[in-house]
């Protein structure tokens, strides 16, 4: 267990990014999906 | 013409007022609750005029929240604000319950004022520079209340609406009248409060010409 | 939106998040590395307040011109607003907790953001409270536009008065966080990257409303 702690505590940094990385690119996927469903909408006016 | 117009119109509430007596009757009532209720919560206590002055100004908050919000809801209660729209132009409407709502207010600070010095023994070191802030502060209070007044009256849930529509638009007020109501009653001289009395000016004049300004879109249909 | 403009915000916010995590930053005392979420909570809060302005403009537009249109942008960036806005709280007052001490200890600036929050909060409310589109689409205007004027009392005004402990250059000049060169490029690129994201946003949501308010045939 030791040896999990010290290798998140000297990569906290890298973990953090990761996961904001992983939290932006599903938000951007999202928008982007919504983005094509809008337009499909507005083109079936 | 203006001028006498919005005399009119003030003088039209002001007659309404003293024939039925609704606001004010209820008002004397809040204040004395209010004052009696700090009594009661301070008891034999020797309280700091930095606590004392919040509460205060508490009292005074609270009073005109819920007494300066009739002017306009009181018109569409009633079903006046036709007959209102009819005989007089927008500007002088606005600006004769800008007195309406001034005069109450300053009626009942003043009422609140004594009592409060009467039964908090509130000690006030600079009483010019207390009263020039204490008359700013309302003049801020109730140009930013009437026309927020004028929204809700127009709006469904007239009552609980008040409260928070109006509270983040007057908190920059309050802060600085609060500080500068302390620092008065602490005796501090009126010209160094000239930084706070510039806000306090300034946020009345700003407020009341936005308001002059927009107040046509509410009242018109 | 265009494709390309997406992709290019997507490359930009992508590279704020890792070069600003990687790359080292000068030595900043008491704060370390906990100093990076600059590139994150500056970005938010400028956006909270532009989107507020935004949103401001568009009910001035709206008085004039008495087209839904407007409404329909003013709100859409109120709402947006809004949420960048819980986004500035949050990221400050983590940022608080590890500078100052504690979450929450109503710092002129912290005041000022919790004003923001409840001027939008309390413009919801109105809006809510109305029923008819152009009442409410005129009296939200209406408070937006007072609320504007009061918001520089706070912004500008009160950090003067009452001391601040916030870093910011043009308020506080003892509390300045210096920048080296790569920071600043970054932190440039964020602000430019969260903007171009927020316009997208905008962008979106006015067209989603716009179709709902078709749907319900408000407008042509």
């Amino acid at each position: 267990m030791t040896s999990l702690y010290d290798f998140l505590e000297t990569n906290s940094l890298y973990i953090v990014m990761l996961i904001v990385l992983i939290i932006w690119i599903g938000i951007f996927g999202y928008m982007r999906s919504l983005d094509k469903k809008v337009k499909k909408l507005e083109n079936n006016e | 013409m203006l001028l006498k117009n919005s005399f009119l119109v003030f003088k039209k509430d002001l007659s309404s007022e003293l024939r039925t007596r609704y606001v004010i009757n209820s008002l004397l009532m809040f204040v004395l609750v209010t004052i009696s209720i700090i009594k009661f919560a301070l008891g034999d206590e020797k309280v700091d005029n930095e606590i004392l002055t919040g509460l205060l100004w508490i009292a005074i908050f609270f009073t005109s929240v819920s007494g300066l919000s009739r002017t306009f809801v009181k018109e569409e209660e009633k079903e006046t604000s036709t007959a209102l729209k009819l005989s007089t132009g927008t500007d002088s409407v606005i600006i004769g319950k800008l007195f309406f709502n001034l005069i109450l207010t300053f009626a009942l600070n003043l009422l609140i004022l004594i009592l409060f010095i009467l039964i908090t023994e509130y000690q006030i070191k600079n009483l010019s520079g207390f009263l020039v802030v204490i008359v700013l502060g309302n003049l801020g209070l109730v140009s930013a209340s009437t026309i927020i007044a004028a929204i809700i009256s127009k709006a469904n849930s007239k009552g609980t609406l008040y409260p928070v529509l109006s509270f983040p638009i007057l908190l920059p007020l309050l802060i600085t009248v609060i500080n500068a109501t302390k620092l008065a009653s602490l005796g501090v001289e009126t010209d160094k409060l000239f930084g706070e009395i510039q806000i306090l000016v300034s946020y009345f004049v700003v407020v009341t010409v936005t308001s002059l300004m927009l107040f046509k879109f509410i009242w018109e249909d | 939106m265009n494709k390309f403009i997406t992709y290019l915000i997507f490359i930009i916010i992508s590279a704020v998040i890792i070069l600003g995590l990687a790359l080292p930053i000068p030595d900043i005392p008491a704060l370390g590395d906990k100093a990076r979420v600059l590139y994150f909570h500056v970005p938010m809060s400028w956006i909270s307040v532009l989107a507020f302005f935004m949103s401001m403009w568009y009910s001035i537009r709206y008085l004039k011109t008495r087209d839904i249109n407007y409404d329909i942008k003013s709100f859409s960036s109120a709402q947006l607003g809004f949420l960048f806005c819980i986004l500035a709280t949050a990221t400050g007052s983590l940022w608080a907790k590890f500078s100052w001490g504690s979450f929450w200890n109503w710092d002129p600036r912290q005041t000022s953001i919790f004003i923001l929050l409840l001027i939008y909060g309390a413009y919801f409310a109105l809006r809510s409270a109305i029923e008819s589109e152009d009442q409410r689409a005129k009296l939200s205007s209406v408070y937006a536009i007072i609320a504007a004027v009061t918001v520089p009392f706070f912004v500008f005004i009160m950090p003067r008065i009452v001391e601040s402990l916030h870093p910011d250059p043009i308020i506080n000049t003892q509390g300045k966080i210096n920048m080296d060169s790569s920071m600043l490029t970054i932190f440039i690129s964020s602000l430019v990257g969260f903007t171009m994201f927020y316009l997208w946003m905008l962008n979106l949501k006015i067209r989603i409303e716009k179709l709902i308010y078709k749907k319900l045939s408000l407008i042509e």
